[in-house]
């Protein structure tokens, strides 16, 4: 016959109602965790994605000194620059597993049209081929990308950042005077050509932001250094096996020590975002964890109240306390086993809807592009909710196997 | 010698109603020898169900001593009253209380399900105690497929499915026709003689109450007559 957990089903299926409503309940709990963490994992592995491939790199090898001096903004002197860069470069590219290494040079200085508007910038020199070979992105927004080969003399070119561009007035085509000053304080002038227009994403950075070869930059600079290479790896798995391995090639230059830093190290925000969404994730968990709790207790408590006499009858004939808490208790896990699968497969539902509309968020605060509304799939999250709920559903069954075992028998059997 | 299976003594109970108390039970003494088959009567608050309740350890005498098999019983705790119901007696309700999401066979297996008897086992016994009281036929039948009589046979079957010492029954013909009682009557009477099963029962039919060898009479909580065949 039908004991325990077959018993507490049957006894589910009887009001078939109340243990829809008491499925929907933990079926919407689930759902809610499910987008939730479906949402913040596809915001963490988009914002992780979005870091390294424009511009952090995976990994990014320094002069040490540089690194313990740096502030976190793209103004970095070439004082502590990288001179055997090439060397080091092809070193670093002929570890297995890394895409490539692309020179940085970081610049600041004013940016003036032949008309008169001037205004200051911050640059970055990069290596255009290299930064395409690492899977790096450009938001170009007008005109074209910077040319992949070495610029020859005259032949110079440079993204301009819209804010940027506005100020000064220029668009693609347009040429533009860079001044800077040279590692030795004198003033350097070069005209370069707008080849494109971009986006860095935030509003602020936009209004000072271009971007040219690293050879136009250190043209610029009067250098043959470069800030840093930054390493592209083919697999973000291999970031820790990768930065040990640069680490143990590196360790012997005494004289001109190296530092080998993951990008996780020069985005702090990251962790910072990170540490937020996962208090709104637990915030949320904990608000659909004392609902459910509050809820389906409820109901519970209800099923025990309209079977007194039944359980008088099974207190009567000589079943335990313990027995009948086990009863109420397995029909609370059934809820919270099946009300999690149901909400796992209407999660999964939802996740597959929402991803296919395409939709879009507004930009947030300082942003300039609005974000794509994905969802991924957290297989943790599908387990966990089922294991969540299973748990939900325990507790909530404590205050109904209190009443149930509480229930005299002779007042339970005249029940009506 | 051996012990007789119930012996009250002074037995009392009062109950609370608002502001009220009703003494349902005022010092009832009484003694059931094994195997007796007993008839209470008595109009409605004489203390007929509440004499069942506290002698089928449902219930807590509020005075007195009851001694079931020749052991004090009533200050055990509930978990021990739980095991001597489980294991020593059957009770028969006039509303029946199955479980409605049991079949009958399911329903009369109950007991020998929470007292750890095996699977085989206990689908055996618990057929052939349907086949006993004519029933072999409404194995898989739920309660709720099932007549009045019907219903009240597969309680009697799950009563004393698991061999108990005594049967309680408070007004099991009470919710029966005329024709349908006289075969539950014949029915606990059998298990009486055959198993030798100490039967108890209430009842509010005067010609069921004289059917019984011995007779208790009671009025407002106290026994007014207690009558036996053959002079007792």
């Amino acid at each position: 016959m039908a004991s325990g957990f077959g018993l507490a089903l049957r006894n589910l299926a009887r009001n078939r109602r109340r243990t829809a409503i008491s499925l929907s309940i933990v079926a919407a709990g689930t759902v809610g965790l499910l987008l939730t963490a479906g949402f913040i994992q596809f915001s963490f592995a988009g914002l992780e994605d979005a870091l390294i491939h424009g511009g952090l790199g995976h990994l990014e090898v320094v002069a040490k000194a540089a690194a313990d001096e740096r502030s976190a903004t793209l103004e970095r002197s070439l004082a502590h620059g990288l001179v055997d860069w090439p060397a080091i470069q092809a070193d670093i590219e002929s570890l297995p597993g890394v895409a490539a290494a692309a020179p940085n040079v970081h610049l600041m200085g004013m940016a003036s049209k032949p008309d008169g508007a001037t205004v200051s910038f911050i640059g970055l020199g990069v290596d255009p081929e290299r930064e395409r070979r690492m899977g790096f992105t450009t938001k170009l927004r007008a005109g074209a990308d910077l040319a992949a080969g070495e610029p020859a003399p005259g032949q110079d070119q440079v993204l301009v950042a819209l804010g940027l561009a506005e100020s000064l007035g220029v668009a693609p085509g347009d040429v533009v005077t860079l001044l800077a000053m040279t590692s030795d304080q004198t003033l350097n002038a070069l005209d370069v050509r707008v080849a494109g227009l971009v986006t860095t994403g935030i509003q602020d950075l936009d209004t000072r932001y271009l971007k040219l070869h690293f050879r136009s930059a250190q043209r610029l600079l009067a250098t043959e250094r470069v800030n840093d290479l930054i390493v592209g790896l083919d697999d973000n798995d291999d970031l820790a096996t990768a930065q040990a391995a640069l680490e143990a090639r590196f360790a012997s230059r005494e004289d001109a020590p190296l530092a080998v830093v993951p990008w996780r190290d020069r985005a702090p925000f990251y962790d910072q975002v990170r540490n937020l969404y996962r208090g709104i994730f637990w915030f949320l968990g904990s608000v659909i964890f004392v609902l459910v709790v509050l809820a389906t207790s409820n109901t519970l408590v209800m099923t025990v109240m309209e079977r007194v006499r039944e359980i008088g009858t099974l207190r009567a004939i000589g079943t335990s306390r313990g027995q009948v808490a086990r009863m109420i208790v397995a029909e609370a896990l059934w809820l919270g086993v099946l009300g999690a699968l149901v909400g796992n497969l209407l999660g999964l539902g939802l996740i597959v809807l929402i991803n296919g509309l395409g939709l879009q968020m507004p930009p947030p605060p300082g942003a300039v592009n609005p974000i794509d509304l994905k969802l991924a799939v957290v297989p943790a999250a599908l387990v966990g909710s089922v294991v969540l709920m299973t748990a939900v559903l325990a507790l909530a069954s404590v205050f109904p196997v209190l009443k149930a075992v509480r229930l005299k028998v002779v007042e339970a059997l005249t029940h009506v | 010698m051996t012990p007789p299976l119930f012996e009250a003594r002074g037995l009392g109970k009062t109950y609370r109603l608002g502001e009220a108390r009703i003494e349902a039970l005022a010092g009832v003494d009484v003694t059931i020898e094994a195997g007796a088959l007993v008839a209470l009567a008595g109009p409605s608050g004489s203390g007929k169900s509440t004499l069942l309740n506290l002698l089928g350890l449902l219930d807590e005498p509020d005075t007195g001593t009851l001694k079931f098999s020749g052991r004090e019983v009533q200050a055990l705790p509930e978990s021990e009253k739980t095991l001597l119901r489980r294991r020593l007696l059957g009770f028969v309700f006039q509303s029946f209380h199955l479980l409605p999401v049991l079949s009958a066979r399911e329903n009369v297996e109950y007991p020998l399900v929470i007292a750890g008897v095996g699977r085989n086992e206990r689908r055996q016994r618990a057929t052939e105690a349907l086949a006993a009281v004519g029933l072999a036929d409404r194995l898989d039948h739920p309660p709720d497929r099932l007549s009045g009589g019907e219903r009240q046979r597969v309680a009697i079957a799950r009563a004393v499915v698991h061999g108990p010492a005594a049967l309680l029954a408070d007004e099991p013909t009470g919710n029966l026709d005329s024709k349908t009682t006289a075969a539950i009557v014949d029915l606990l009477f059998r298990l009486n003689q055959e198993r030798g099963t100490t039967l108890l029962f209430a009842t509010h039919d005067p010609a069921l109450f004289a059917r019984a060898p011995r007779r208790i009479r009671l009025a407002d909580g106290r026994i007014v007559a207690d009558e036996r065949d053959g002079g007792g």
